[in-house]
């Protein structure tokens, strides 16, 4: 064993050591708070709101105890919601997504909505803990005021103190309410079903699925199926159309806005407003417009025609005879949708980048070229670095522009993903065409892992994170 | 953070409380989004009636909605609980609605089964019907029909033209036009050479899924292959057929590109905003192999009719639904040829029932619509249904395996690489594969 071994040993049970001694921590502080406690709040630990009831906080406590009940009840009962048992019955589910498979006359087991519940629970027990804990911290913060010769809050107080020292959780509670419902439900119920064979041969409702492990993972990386055969063509286009759709908009919008911001272009309002009217257009409006631009019996094909240009109208987009051509045509296409907004950013960070940079450059005799190199260059690339990243993950996940111009085609026989098929479309297709959910939640959750990795590699490494307070 | 708690338990609380107090009194009915108005007043008609000859009045309420029927039946397998108890789809969805354990019911009432007997041609009586467990069981009651027919340029092609694929290439090349317009590239669009059969004897060797069984394909038959070999001459005639263009089939007819289109009842008004006056209905033409076109047992001079799929709408009821009792009299009702002839009327909905042709009066009458329905009903001869209610991926596999795309490929002879008979018969080996398997051949 080399000490590079020892070394990394010797880190693991170091960790090991402080996560058990935080968790002896405050199994002690608990410990000690409940001998300290007063009877109500100790009584508390086992009946919710018990103390806060004791200390005259008397709806605080109903509604811990409402909660308890209401946790209990549910977690005894399990109520059924579409046929399918909430509670603790859904906990055991989730371990069998369900055993009855159902016949003509009697329903199948819903799977998924088993797989759902059961998550949902975890979570509502989650929250339980956390509201036991609140309980008993509220009845023990009771204990000490009456102590300290101070009289408990009122419930009206408490409701007071929401719209002032504490507005801040007022406020973020509609907003933490949602990103658990809108956001970490759905995404942990996303990861879940990729380790189940939920497919299109496993509808839920009629036929049972279960979990698989880690199978449907290695088939993306063992040549199997349509995921094995066309992921890794299909992130390769992906990222290079990420790529240069991001640094065809940011080159030409930088271009584009010098131009205009030269000394000497006359009407540079005028531009700016011209510019600004293509972004006002929703951006499906204008794919929709160049799409039939493009067109096979589409204006620029017609004049191309017209002026004998060519014989035959030229397949542009979704029939195009090479891949390239309609992959070309959507970058050019990009670039005609995304150069305005970025000519228009880099026109504001124009006009302020700080004057002074540019006399004291003067002064030390420095070109025009120069204070465009050393001073112009760097603080535009400064401050758009973190729009140069989201721009980056954004066009990873550039549905519209695909699926409006070409749905992912030319096609490629045999595979759902065709030639121009980005992740996200194809995961699109994966799951809302074939019901292929365990797969696309695979595509899914490897996307997520390929644009994280992108935006920390690059942001962390880049001079806005680094050097923070720079040009201030 | 202890009222942010409170606030989420109580939150969860009153969805628990929502969701237990959940209950409704209707009775609800899907039908096509165009005969939504139709079925409502039917289905006042049917209360009335029953109110009047029962001592009790209707229990529910019935809510008809009108739905995307190509999507109807994805919409119920979403939420089967909050689907309807009745609901209208394509007999093509009957696999994945049945896989499994069955999310509809099958049909019992002696009298529904009676009628559906008598009144529907057998090629539907086999799609409606579905394997469960072993046992077979009839789901569907058939109610709309819909073929695919030939809209075309009048004043390009006449009528006698329009007889024969030579005839409307010939009018095209005299007019320097494209022949043929494809509504799509899908598997449904290419059936009217693939499904094609003898214009004699009206035989065929091309088998699709014969008797519900995926094995049951077969695509490398002399005469599949001397089809594709004709069909290939005409895709590649400067005037023959193309591939849809990103125009859009609408504007080739429009601008006069092409003078003509395969299509069904829901291109019907498309075609009549494009041709107006000059738009004319009818079967789907005839071709004869050419010596080039030769192959095996299929000789030279074989005349072939164009098929198609001759597809059927059918009501279904939902598995376990509480108003159970009171479906299938409904159904009796929706589906009888009295609603099905009023139907056709009030909204051209082209009706199941096997002799609407001779007896309805409405499609004796000299309209473009009574022509449509006329060559539709002509077409179900030449046709056969999409043999895909069977398994819930079918479908898939026809049509999203990339095996039309193959097919076009020989029609359009992509890179030069179908130039010989056997390159024509390797690529319907790999298509007989995907159909078969969902795989190509490695």
């Amino acid at each position: 064993m080399n000490n590079e071994d020892n070394a990394d040993k010797k880190g693991f049970l170091s960790a090991f050591h402080k996560f058990f001694n935080k968790i002896k921590e405050l199994f002690v502080a608990f410990a000690k708070r409940f001998k300290d406690a007063s009877t109500g709040t100790k009584i508390s630990h086992f009946v919710m709101g018990f103390g806060n009831i004791k200390h005259k906080q008397i709806l605080k406590g109903i509604i811990f105890f409402i909660v308890q009940l209401g946790f209990i009840s549910l977690m005894v009962f399990s109520p059924e919601i579409n046929a399918t048992p909430f509670g603790s019955k859904s906990l055991v589910n989730l371990i069998t997504l369900g055993t009855e498979a159902g016949d003509i006359s009697n329903p199948t087991d819903n799977s998924m909505l088993m797989l759902l519940f059961g998550i949902v629970t975890i979570g509502m027990i989650l929250l339980f803990v956390m509201t036991y804990f609140a309980s008993i911290r509220s009845s023990y913060k009771a204990d000490l005021d009456i102590r300290e010769g101070k009289l408990p809050t009122t419930f009206k107080q408490d409701l007071q103190a929401l719209l002032d020292e504490r507005f801040h959780i007022a406020m973020l509670t509609p907003a933490l309410i949602g990103i658990l419902v809108f956001t970490l439900l759905p995404t942990i119920f996303m990861i879940s079903i990729a380790f189940t064979n939920f497919d299109s041969l496993h509808p839920a409702g009629q036929v049972l699925f279960d979990w698989v492990g880690f199978e449907n993972f290695v088939n993306v990386f063992n040549g199997t199926g349509e995921i094995g055969h066309r992921f890794l063509p299909v992130l390769g286009w992906t990222i290079l159309w990420a790529f240069l759709a991001t640094f065809s908009n940011y080159i030409g919008g930088i271009l584009l806005a010098l131009l205009i911001n030269r000394k000497g272009v006359k009407g540079k309002k005028v531009w700016r407003t011209i510019f600004i009217v293509t972004i006002a257009l929703p951006q499906f409006i204008t794919l929709l417009a160049m799409r039939n631009l493009m067109a096979d019996y589409g204006p620029i094909n017609t004049f191309m025609v017209n002026i004998g240009l060519i014989d035959e109208p030229i397949n542009f987009l979704a029939n195009a005879a090479s891949p390239w051509v309609a992959r070309i045509t959507i970058v050019v296409i990009n670039i005609w949708i995304g150069v305005p907004f970025t000519m228009l950013m880099t026109s504001g960070i124009l006009m302020n980048v700080p004057r002074d940079l540019y006399e004291a450059a003067q002064i030390d005799g420095a070109t025009k070229r120069q204070a465009f190199r050393y001073i112009t260059i760097p603080y535009v690339v400064f401050v758009t670095t973190p729009y140069l990243i989201t721009s980056f993950i954004g066009n990873i996940t550039n549905f519209n522009i695909i699926f409006l111009l070409t749905g992912g085609a030319p096609n490629v026989p045999g595979y759902i993903a065709g030639e121009t098929d980005l992740l996200i479309t194809w995961l699109y297709k994966l799951t809302i065409d074939q019901n292929e959910y365990n797969l696309g939640a695979v595509v899914g959750i490897l996307t997520f892992i390929i644009t994280a990795t992108a935006t920390l590699l690059t942001y962390t490494r880049s001079k806005s994170f680094k050097e923070e307070d720079a040009f201030q | 953070m202890k009222k942010a708690l409170l606030i989420l338990a109580l939150s969860f609380t009153v969805l628990l409380a929502a969701v237990g107090c959940n209950s409704d009194n209707t009775l609800k009915i899907w039908v096509g989004s165009e005969s939504e108005a139709f079925y409502t007043e039917k289905m006042v008609e049917y209360v009335t009636e029953y109110n009047n000859t029962h001592d009790e009045e209707f229990p529910y309420e019935v809510v008809v909605s009108g739905v995307d029927t190509g999507t109807a039946a994805s919409t119920f397998l979403d939420d089967t609980e909050a689907g309807a108890d009745i609901f209208t789809v394509a007999h093509d969805n009957l696999g994945k609605l049945i896989a499994g354990s069955s999310s509809i019911a099958p049909i019992t009432s002696a009298a529904l089964l009676a009628q559906i007997d008598a009144d529907n041609p057998d090629s539907f009586k086999d799609v409606i019907k579905g394997t469960v467990d072993g046992t077979t069981y009839t789901f569907g009651i058939p109610y709309i029909a819909q073929s695919l027919v030939l809209y075309y340029n009048t004043s390009y092609i006449t009528a006698e033209q329009a007889e024969t694929w030579e005839g409307i290439l010939a009018a095209a090349k005299a007019a320097n036009k494209q022949a043929l317009s494809l509504t799509g590239t899908d598997g449904f669009n290419n059936s009217f050479l693939l499904l094609a059969t003898d214009a004699t004897d009206h035989s065929t060797s091309l088998e699709l899924y014969t008797d519900g069984v995926q094995e049951n394909c077969f695509a490398t038959g002399d005469d599949t292959i001397a089809k594709l070999k004709w069909g290939q001459s005409f895709f590649l005639d400067a005037n023959g057929a193309k591939k849809p263009s990103e125009s859009g089939w609408e504007v080739e007819i429009s601008d006069e590109k092409s003078i003509s289109v395969i299509g069904g009842a829901w291109h019907f008004s498309a075609a009549q905003a494009a041709l107006g006056e000059n738009l004319g209905i009818t079967t789907l033409p005839t071709f004869t192999l050419t010596e080039d076109d030769a192959y095996g047992t299929a000789v030279a001079g074989t005349v072939y009719k164009s098929g198609s799929f001759a597809d059927t709408k059918m009501f279904v009821m939902k598995k376990n639904s509480e108003r159970a009792e009171y479906l299938e009299d409904i159904l009796l009702f929706l589906s009888s040829t009295a609603v099905q002839e009023e139907s056709f009327e009030a909204v051209q909905n082209l009706p199941a029932y096997k002799n609407a042709a001779t007896e309805f009066e409405a499609f004796q009458e000299d309209t473009l619509e009574a022509d449509l329905a006329s060559a539709q009903v002509e077409m179900f001869s030449w046709g056969i249904p999409q043999p895909f209610g069977f398994s819930s991926r079918f479908n898939t596999y026809f049509y999203s395996k990339g095996a039309p795309e193959l097919i076009l490929a020989i029609l359009e002879n992509a890179e030069n690489a179908y130039s010989t008979d056997q390159d024509i018969y390797d690529q319907m080996v790999e298509i007989q594969s995907i159909w078969t398997t969902g795989l190509k051949l490695e």
